[in-house]
């Protein structure tokens, strides 16, 4: 089974830490990968995509040292194997023009304005991986116990993934 | 990478399955026997290994069937010589387009129609409120809305759609009540025993249904839920004890949000009509006497024609539960055609047995097979084992064929002990609500007593109807 990864991208190690402890609870079944700038971001990403395996979310900062984050979630946006990941900005500081060219050449998903509730970043996460689950015709059954297992059961009942045998 | 993983092993032996009976000459098996020997290791080894999807194998035996034993084959020449009249061709490929498939079709194109307009979820609303509030009742209620559900739906889409019902109730229970697990719990035992209800209900009771025709027992829609639904009656209200004995509620009252959004646009009416309509010529068949594979054909083509069905929607269907089932019926054909039942059969002295003792034996393989593989593969292998048992006579002349074949395709459906046993449990068990324990031991108690009714209703009941 392919693993589906969640990639928190900050150049701050405590916010990083902190995103990584708001959505802990999805480790087990998204293993979650941290980078502290664009360009390791970048390498990770090409690491997932070598071995086969799924990035469903992205929680991205915007204003970091090197290559923005804005500018990270495009680039990411135009590969074919990442075209159902799950974008998110996790910023304080994009003004509207990168907002705007986010969500018009990237598709972002979803902006939270830092500074966040942890409940707030679950849900938002919970939310987004379903969506890729459903979006990318995963057998959901494994990530029904973490994500939204209503909105999985009637993609279930409405697709017919899963079958009589 | 390793080289022999499971896949591969799975593979292999499936491959020597296939091969080795061709060249180990068994006495009292003909040639094209031992060909059907092959295929029939061959599927059995990959239904149960699975290296490649189920299905994928009921292909490949069509395939295999086609190419080594039809007269169009590549041996048809020394199959002749050797005295064997091969099969046609389209005596294989007839198994995808066969009347009962056409039946199971039917079923399919209701429930796409049913899931599209939301007259599950519609029928569910309606079939719950008399049960009311109390705990006790509701989970009556959702155990007798899921059977009526997946009688005429498949199982599965039918666990699905109740999972979004039974969500928010557990939500509003206490994590340490206990009746959070017999909620969740009820959904899949229902769809199980709900799907034994009629001939589409499951995939096991088209098998069942196909060789009993194979045999010339030509069993109307409503004979079978005549046989069927007193079955499923009892067990239903027997399983909702023992899930309430088990897992007890700890509140007296909860609320449970039944306001339904009716669809009332043309096309979800005439979807209605026709989904009514169906279902009514079907169990009236006795009455008006038009086959329900005929009928089955009224909502294949009328859907689409009145423009609820899309191209989208036919698109959709489980075609691969239909060619799973078709490869299962053309095993069957050559196992009956080659004699390589009754010789398989006859490796084993059944005499001793008698009528009773052959029915419990098959019916516990059945029961136990499918608690671990596909119920259909488990019906699948066993149902022309029962034909050939009744073909050669082996049983003695007081072994009813036909009643045996609806007990093992019955059977099948109670096995529901571990999450992988039916696509229901592995739905339930993936809410996180319920652990392996918990469905182990609703599993067993209910499919114990559940063989032993099936087993007393077989003896006492189904004489009325199958001679």
């Amino acid at each position: 089974m392919k693993k589906i990864y969640i990639l928190c991208v900050d150049d701050e190690p405590e916010v990083l830490q902190a995103v990584e402890q708001n959505i802990a609870e999805l480790e087990d079944s998204f293993p979650i990968l941290t980078a502290e700038s664009s360009d390791e971001a970048r390498t990770l990403v090409k690491h997932i995509a070598d071995e086969g395996n799924l990035l469903g979310l992205v929680l991205c900062d915007h204003v970091m040292p090197g290559d923005n984050g804005v500018d990270f979630l495009i680039e990411l946006d135009k590969e074919d194997v990442f075209y159902n990941t799950r974008k998110v900005l996790v910023t304080g500081q994009a003004g509207l023009d990168a907002t705007v060219k986010a969500v018009n050449e990237g598709r972002l998903n979803h902006y939270v304005a830092k500074p966040w509730q942890a409940e707030e970043l679950i849900k938002i996460a919970k939310d987004q991986l379903t969506q890729f689950v459903i979006r990318s015709k995963i057998n959901p059954l494994p990530y029904m116990m973490s994500l939204d297992a209503e909105k999985l059961s009637e993609y279930i009942r409405t697709e017919g993934i899963v079958t009589d045998r | 990478m390793k080289f022999l993983n499971k896949q591969t092993i799975s593979v292999l032996l499936g491959l020597v399955g296939l091969i080795l009976p061709q060249f180990i000459g068994f006495e009292g098996l003909e040639p094209a026997g031992q060909i059907a020997f092959g295929i029939f290791l061959m599927a059995a080894i990959f239904w149960i290994c699975e290296p490649i999807p189920i299905f994928a194998t009921s292909l490949l035996i069509i395939l295999l069937q086609v190419f080594l034993l039809s007269e169009k084959g590549l041996f048809a020449s020394s199959l002749i010589e050797s005295g064997y009249t091969p099969q046609s061709y389209k005596d294989f490929y007839g198994t995808m387009a066969s009347p009962i498939i056409i039946l199971f079709l039917g079923g399919f194109s209701l429930a796409s129609a049913a899931v599209k307009f939301g007259i599950d979820k519609t029928l569910t609303r309606f079939l719950l409120k008399p049960f009311g509030s109390k705990p006790h009742f509701v989970c009556l209620g959702l155990m007798v809305s899921t059977a009526v559900l997946s009688a005429f739906m498949s199982n599965t889409a039918t666990t699905a759609m109740m999972i979004t019902v039974v969500l928010p109730i557990i939500a509003q229970l206490d994590k340490g009540d206990p009746f959070r697990k017999s909620v969740a719990l009820a959904i899949p035992v229902g769809a199980n025993i709900g799907g034994i209800a009629t001939p589409i209900g499951t995939p096991p009771n088209v098998i069942a249904l196909a060789a009993l025709r194979g045999q010339g027992i030509d069993i109307a829609f409503s004979t079978w839920m005549l046989l069927a639904v007193p079955l499923v009656v009892i067990m239903l209200i027997l399983a909702w004890r023992i899930l309430l004995f088990l897992f007890p509620p700890a509140t007296d009252e909860f609320k449970i949000n039944l306001d339904a959004k009716v669809d009332k646009s043309p096309a979800a009416i005439i979807a209605y009509i026709i989904f009514g309509l169906t279902v009514l010529l079907w169990v009236t068949e006795k009455i008006h006497g038009i086959s329900s594979s005929v009928v089955a054909f009224l909502p294949i083509a009328a859907l689409p024609a009145l423009s609820v069905l899309d191209k989208k929607d036919i698109r959709s269907f489980s075609w691969e539960v239909l060619w799973l089932v078709a490869g299962g019926i053309s095993l069957g054909l050559s196992l009956k055609h080659t004699g390589l039942a009754s010789w398989i059969i006859d490796l084993v002295n059944w005499g001793s047995l008698g009528s009773l003792g052959l029915l419990i034996v098959f019916g516990l393989v059945a029961y136990g097979v499918a608690n671990l593989i596909s119920n259909t593969v488990s019906a699948t292998i066993l149902v022309p084992l029962a034909v050939g048992l009744g073909v050669s006579g082996a049983a003695g002349a007081d072994f009813n064929m036909g009643i045996s074949i609806v007990t093992i395709g019955v059977v099948v459906s109670l096995s529901m002990i571990l999450p992988i046993s039916t696509p229901p449990n592995a739905i339930a068990m993936s809410t996180g609500v319920i652990e392996t324990k918990d469905m182990a031991k609703s599993g067993i108690v209910v499919g114990v007593i559940g063989f032993a009714i099936t087993l007393a209703i077989s003896l006492l009941y189904w004489p009325l109807f199958i001679k």
